[in-house]
């Protein structure tokens, strides 16, 4: 049974990254711990099927941290060792952002503000059907300074999505500096709030805090949907990484990467 | 043509419960009786037509049958973007609806007319494009929207032009005959452009003229059967002559065909003046009278 451990998903992430000698290191390292509850723990398939018509369903609207994505959907075993491996190599599937083609990956993301709004439909269509599938979206910090995930949260909370947890991976920075740099954002948990969400903030590297968290808010039917703040370390895992934002755009050589990979240690 | 619309867009929701209208607040008459006959599949998803398109794509891809509805200004143009990636990219079926194309909004300037909704989707895989030119053509476009397991636009333009076709019409065509001869000049039109193509040939004493409700796919094989024997070749839309009906015939004659071949479309600019609907046709040059004048001209 996959146990989604962190170290092991970082560990393969990096993998990737350098076997595919390939960038977005750092958003891919903020994101897995909560990856790592939801796939364990909330995210359900029936018949293990990434694409039953009946799953929840786990929008990455940050595509470009698609690698921890991707390093799940291993620990799922819907990807293949050989396929993680040969990352970027001519003729292989997995691109360098969230893309449908691959399963379990529910969005084409990259383009950001897409993700959310696609999810935001996917609930709706769960509350159409009135089955209990629930939808989960990760969106970036950077990525709502784009419109479409306001005129998102107004309709998912106009629609009474209750089923709709959006996931705000707030890290701090995006591609040419910190948030508070480029597009200040503010309290994004009251932001959400006044837009008529369940909003909380919490750690996004605390597993038990985001099980937790995740539970009550998905517990909570009251018409509203949720809005899960994780205030979350940009590069998390590897101490020269972290808080570091050239790991959005840095390629591993011989040297950060044995370094990284020894910070890492033994993968439980 | 507008009722015809509703009347498609009723019997498919009726026959069909996962058929959803979504529309960004657009439509207030146009959806009184689907409003009346299915009002759990009415979706107005405010003003925010990205927001909507991403929607439809969720809903699409959980089984529903969306049919996006905005001003052909919104929906294509402004969600260009969303239509790629979120829906076509994925193949999802999704029936897009833009209204009002071309200069039917004459009087409310450039950011409700649209000559470059086709142009803007043509590129994108996986979406065929309709252009209707009366309620027969429109009755058979809805019909072949909502067999296709992909994504369709359909641009609805001048609405009020009268039928160009004497009874209903199969979907199967992208071209379709209206009145032939076998003379040498042919005039290949869609939408209002097909009313003023009938004018035109009236006026020459005689041409062939040819309807084409659908734009994308539009293949060699739709095309040569209709230029064989022809000299000369007209092409009028409502719509920019840059990536619409004109330039996909170009790109399917250029280097077969010898004769002479005008092309009759809004040139490479916006509408400088305030009026109605006919006083920007003629400043686009796009009536008869000044079609005729062209030609006669050339």
């Amino acid at each position: 049974m996959a146990d989604f451990d962190p170290k092991r998903i970082r560990r393969t992430i990096l993998d990737m990254a350098y076997s595919g000698k390939t960038v977005h290191i750092g958003c891919a390292f903020s994101i897995v711990e909560l990856l790592a509850v939801l796939y364990r723990t909330h995210l359900r398939f029936p018949d293990d099927n990434p694409r039953h018509e009946h799953r929840d369903y786990m929008v990455l609207s940050k595509g470009h941290g698609v690698m921890a994505q991707y390093a799940c959907l291993g620990e799922k075993g819907w990807l293949s060792d050989e396929a993680l491996h040969n990352y970027f190599k001519n003729g292989s599937a997995l691109k360098g952002l969230a893309d449908t083609h691959i399963p379990g990956v529910e969005v084409t993301s990259g383009s950001l503000g897409h993700g959310l709004s696609v999810g935001t439909g996917l609930a709706l269509a769960a509350k159409l059907s009135k089955t209990d599938q629930k939808c989960f979206a990760i969106v970036g910090d950077g990525e709502i300074n784009e419109g479409p995930i306001w005129e998102a949260a107004l309709f998912a909370t106009h629609f009474k999505l209750d089923n709709l947890v959006v996931i705000v991976d707030a890290n701090g920075f995006q591609a040419m500096g910190t948030t508070d740099e480029v597009m200040a954002l503010g309290n994004i948990e009251s932001k959400f709030a006044a837009f008529g969400f369940d909003a909380v903030t919490i750690d996004g590297h605390d597993e038990d805090s985001i099980d937790e968290t995740v539970r009550k808010l998905c517990d909570t039917q009251n018409g509203r949907p949720k809005a899960l703040i994780a205030q979350t370390v940009k590069g998390k895992g590897v101490s020269f990484m972290e808080h570091d934002n050239i790991w959005h755009y840095t390629r591993l050589n011989e040297t950060t990467y044995a370094d990284a990979i020894a910070e890492l240690g033994a993968a439980a | 043509m507008r009722d015809a619309f509703s009347n498609a867009l009723v019997a498919a929701a009726k026959a069909d419960p996962k058929v959803l209208l979504l529309t960004g607040d657009h439509g207030y008459a146009l959806f009184d009786a689907f409003r009346k006959a299915c009002p759990d599949q009415y979706i107005n998803c405010g003003i925010a037509e990205q927001n909507m398109v991403g929607v439809a794509a969720g809903l699409a891809k959980a089984g529903y049958r969306p049919v996006v509805y905005g001003l052909a200004a919104f929906v294509p143009v402004r969600v260009v973007e969303q239509i790629k990636i979120d829906i076509c990219y994925e193949q999802l079926p999704v029936i897009l609806i833009g209204d009002g194309a071309g200069v039917v909004y004459s009087h409310l300037g450039a950011s409700h007319q649209s000559f470059e909704d086709i142009s803007v989707l043509r590129p994108i895989p996986h979406l065929s494009i309709y252009s209707p030119a009366d309620r027969h053509e429109l009755t058979a476009s809805m019909d072949a929207m909502f067999a296709s397991k992909s994504a369709c636009y359909m641009r609805m333009g001048k609405a009020d032009l009268g039928d160009v076709h004497e009874g209903p019409v199969t979907a199967e065509s992208a071209i379709i005959n209206v009145r032939d001869e076998k003379e040498t000049t042919l005039i290949i039109a869609t939408g209002s452009g097909v009313n003023t193509a009938l004018q035109i040939a009236d006026s020459l004493g005689g041409a062939a003229v040819y309807s084409v409700p659908r734009i994308k796919p539009f293949t060699a094989a739709d095309l040569g059967p209709v230029i064989g024997g022809r000299k000369r070749i007209i092409v009028i839309e409502e719509h920019s002559v840059h990536g619409g009906l004109a330039s996909t015939i170009a790109e399917l004659i250029v280097g077969k065909f010898q004769g002479q071949f005008h092309a009759y479309g809004v040139r490479d600019q916006f509408s400088e003046t305030c009026g109605d609907y006919r006083h920007l046709m003629q400043e686009h040059g796009l009536s008869a009278q000044a079609i005729m004048h062209d030609l006669e001209a050339a």
